[in-house]
């Protein structure tokens, strides 16, 4: 924890000596400081598991620090906490969704998950280099960046899926709570979020699931994994229109 | 004269004509193919497969009859006027399929304005050439074959016409075509041959697959600063689709204003071009003319494009010194110079030429970090090149300009340096260096 807060720090030392003069309200150096997601102690030395709402949380029994539990007691476990929040939210909008794969593969070149680039001939001379040098696209151009894409967002959908990759001490995985990153509401960040008591990104709501229920270690924000979950969860929400702030 | 006194006359005149030429050229044999000849194999870590069918042209698709054929016809001088240039000599493979002179030499010991490019990986180009003159190999290597300072050969009839009287070859065509040799066959035997000429399987290849030791300290922190104070990343990019740090662009990065003729360069080559154009006529004025400044220019006749050239991959760097299109710089230090200082100003400089601010020890982390690019076959003697490169760039220099390169001259004044100005923030500011995590 220390060094995550060390590190932190520092990448905001490093943010205010670009923006200095551009930040009066102090909103990058408020970055510094961001309120980790702990939880109450177990009282009979067993492991807490705690939603994302800093409320809603259960005691593992027979689980110690340390232990990972299997991906069907894990799923039993935050199955019962997610149904205990809807229990407690009656009212609150839940998309009801199911894991669409038990565990994703790696990407496969042949078979990339979506198509979210113009193809060819749709914006740019595509038949040779004539043109601006930075405006100038070949056919090949196209198909490098749509296979990097879908490699992006699949390697995403693969830390989605993994409590290893997730570094989760007890063997959650963010698809157990939001299968196909279902109720993940990419397109309403910037929002106030209670549970932080500020304005928070995407990111920041990751890491705070990441600390609970997942028990592992917020990532750092240039991370490939804390990337690729982004780029994942936002491909889920293709063609949903930007609305920052709503709850 | 008796058939004796003719034979040995005959003989006389042959062994002055050979030795004449020994004593006037300082021609190298045609190189003999040896294991670095082969065919690679698809298998190297880093090889990039899907970009590997996309770079296949579907009318010449590769066959094991072809490749062998090609490889008789890249080492073969008989595809030269003299019989004394074949495609290997300016593309040795124990040289990185380089010759390592700055311009390459042709038939009668005429240079050109141009260094050879290497054959290893040049199967993902998307245009061939400095200029990209010709869009795929099989252009490419129509034209140095009847190039008058390159091969020498007078027209396509004529190397046919020579072919199609060796026996091997009409053996070898049928083989491969079905056919008797002609000159689009001969192309695509030669490129069907330079698409098995891969070189992955680096360490930085072996890095990115997960083996985290196989950079040294050193070149993480060189990858660290290519991904960011070095700027390298914007036209020489990796990613694992198209893994050649090469952004298959042409930019005028200030190397052609050392000569600064520019604008009646290019009034110059409007004229002639407004004559004919052919894409033989712009091999001409590439290879033999002054003309050859004006780069891209040439083939678009598009004013940005003045003075610009090919982005040229960087894996293999230590085998195929010397450096840019002209091989105008002998040491990737020299080439790192250039960068730093944020090139030579010209009218048509690209945008992203800027002075860098990398210091003497960021610039030794990146000359590390480019030794990790090259192929394992090739490292003992890319090593060795290393560290003579190594040794000259501790008192020779002399591309380094300290003060253009700490933005405290130039274009932009000392007003605009530092973090505000040209100059962008660096990676080493990170806590933990990204590149230990591979990638960005």
């Amino acid at each position: 924890m220390v060094t995550v807060t060390a590190a932190l720090v520092a990448i905001g030392l490093v943010t205010l000596r670009y923006l200095a003069a551009a930040d009066p309200t102090g909103v990058a150096q408020a970055q510094s400081s961001l309120p980790a997601h702990s939880v109450p102690s177990a009282s009979r030395g067993a492991v807490v598991v705690e939603l994302c709402d800093g409320v809603t949380h259960t005691e593992v029994k027979g689980l110690k620090p340390g232990q990972q539990m299997t991906r069907a007691q894990a799923l039993a476990v935050t199955g019962q906490l997610m149904a205990e929040w809807r229990r407690k939210h009656p009212d609150r909008h839940w998309v009801l969704a199911q894991n669409d794969q038990a565990s994703p593969s790696a990407s496969s070149p042949e078979n990339p998950a979506r198509g979210n680039i113009a193809g060819p001939g749709e914006t740019a001379n595509t038949k040779s280099q004539q043109g601006d040098t930075y405006a100038s696209f070949h056919e090949r151009d196209f198909k490098v960046w749509q296979a990097q894409t879908d490699a992006f967002v699949n390697y995403g959908n693969q830390v989605f899926h993994s409590a290893k990759l997730l570094g989760s001490t007890i063997g959650v995985s963010c698809d157990m709570c939001h299968p196909n990153a279902a109720n993940t509401h990419p397109e309403t960040y910037p929002k106030y979020q209670e549970q932080l008591q500020r304005v928070a990104l995407l990111r920041d709501m990751i890491d705070w699931c990441i600390e609970n229920p997942i028990k592992g270690k917020t990532l750092d924000p240039n991370d490939p994994k804390m990337r690729a979950l982004e780029a994942y969860i936002l491909a889920q929400r293709k063609g949903v229109a930007l609305d920052y702030g709503k709850h | 004269m008796s058939g004796k006194s003719l034979a040995l006359g005959l003989l006389i005149v042959a062994a002055f004509g050979v030795a004449g030429y020994g004593i006037g050229r300082a021609t190298m044999p045609a190189p003999k193919p040896d294991a670095l000849a082969e065919p690679k194999s698809v298998d190297q870590v880093g090889f990039p497969e899907q970009l590997y069918k996309w770079s296949i042209p579907p009318d010449n698709p590769q066959s094991a009859a072809k490749v062998a054929l090609g490889k008789e016809l890249f080492f073969d001088p008989r595809l030269s006027v003299d019989n004394t240039v074949a495609c290997a000599n300016c593309h040795d493979p124990d040289k990185g399929f380089t010759d390592q002179l700055p311009t390459a030499m042709g038939v009668h010991a005429k240079f050109g304005h141009r260094n050879a490019p290497t054959v290893l990986n040049s199967m993902f180009n998307i245009e061939q050439f400095w200029d990209g003159r010709a869009p795929t190999l099989e252009d490419q290597a129509e034209q140095p074959i009847l190039n008058p300072i390159e091969m020498g050969m007078p027209d396509e009839q004529t190397v046919v016409a020579k072919l199609s009287k060796i026996p091997e070859y009409q053996k070898g065509f049928q083989e491969a075509f079905g056919s008797a040799p002609t000159y689009r066959n001969l192309v695509e035997a030669l490129a069907a041959y330079e698409r098995t000429q891969n070189a992955f399987d680096s360490p930085f290849d072996r890095f990115m697959a997960g083996d985290a030791n196989a950079l040294t300290a050193q070149q993480k922190r060189g990858w660290a600063i290519f991904n960011g104070q070095g700027r390298c990343m914007s036209c020489h990019g990796w990613n694992p689709t198209r893994p050649l740090f090469t952004d298959d662009r042409f930019h005028n990065i200030g190397v052609s204003a050392h000569s600064a003729q520019f604008v009646p360069h290019a009034r110059q080559a409007l004229a002639l071009l407004a004559k004919g154009g052919g894409s033989q006529q712009i091999d001409r004025l590439a290879i033999a003319t002054d003309l050859s400044e004006l780069g891209r220019f040439l083939v678009t006749k598009q004013p940005h494009d003045i003075g610009a050239f090919r982005t040229m991959g960087l894996r293999n760097l230590y085998v195929t010194e010397p450096y840019f299109h002209d091989g105008s710089q002998a040491t990737i230090w020299d080439t790192l110079d250039h960068y730093n200082k944020g090139g030579v100003q010209n009218p048509y400089l690209d945008g992203g030429i800027v002075p860098l601010g990398l210091s003497e020890e960021q610039e030794d982390d990146l000359a590390a970090f480019l030794l990790s690019l090259t192929n394992q076959r090739y490292m003992a003697e890319a090593e060795k090149e290393y560290r003579n490169q190594f040794r000259i760039s501790r008192t020779t220099r002399p591309q380094r300009d300290t003060a253009a390169a700490m933005g405290l001259k130039g274009r932009n004044g000392p007003g605009f340096s530092g973090p505000f100005g040209d100059i962008g923030p660096g990676q080493s500011a990170m806590i933990e260096n990204p590149a230990s995590l591979g990638g960005y």
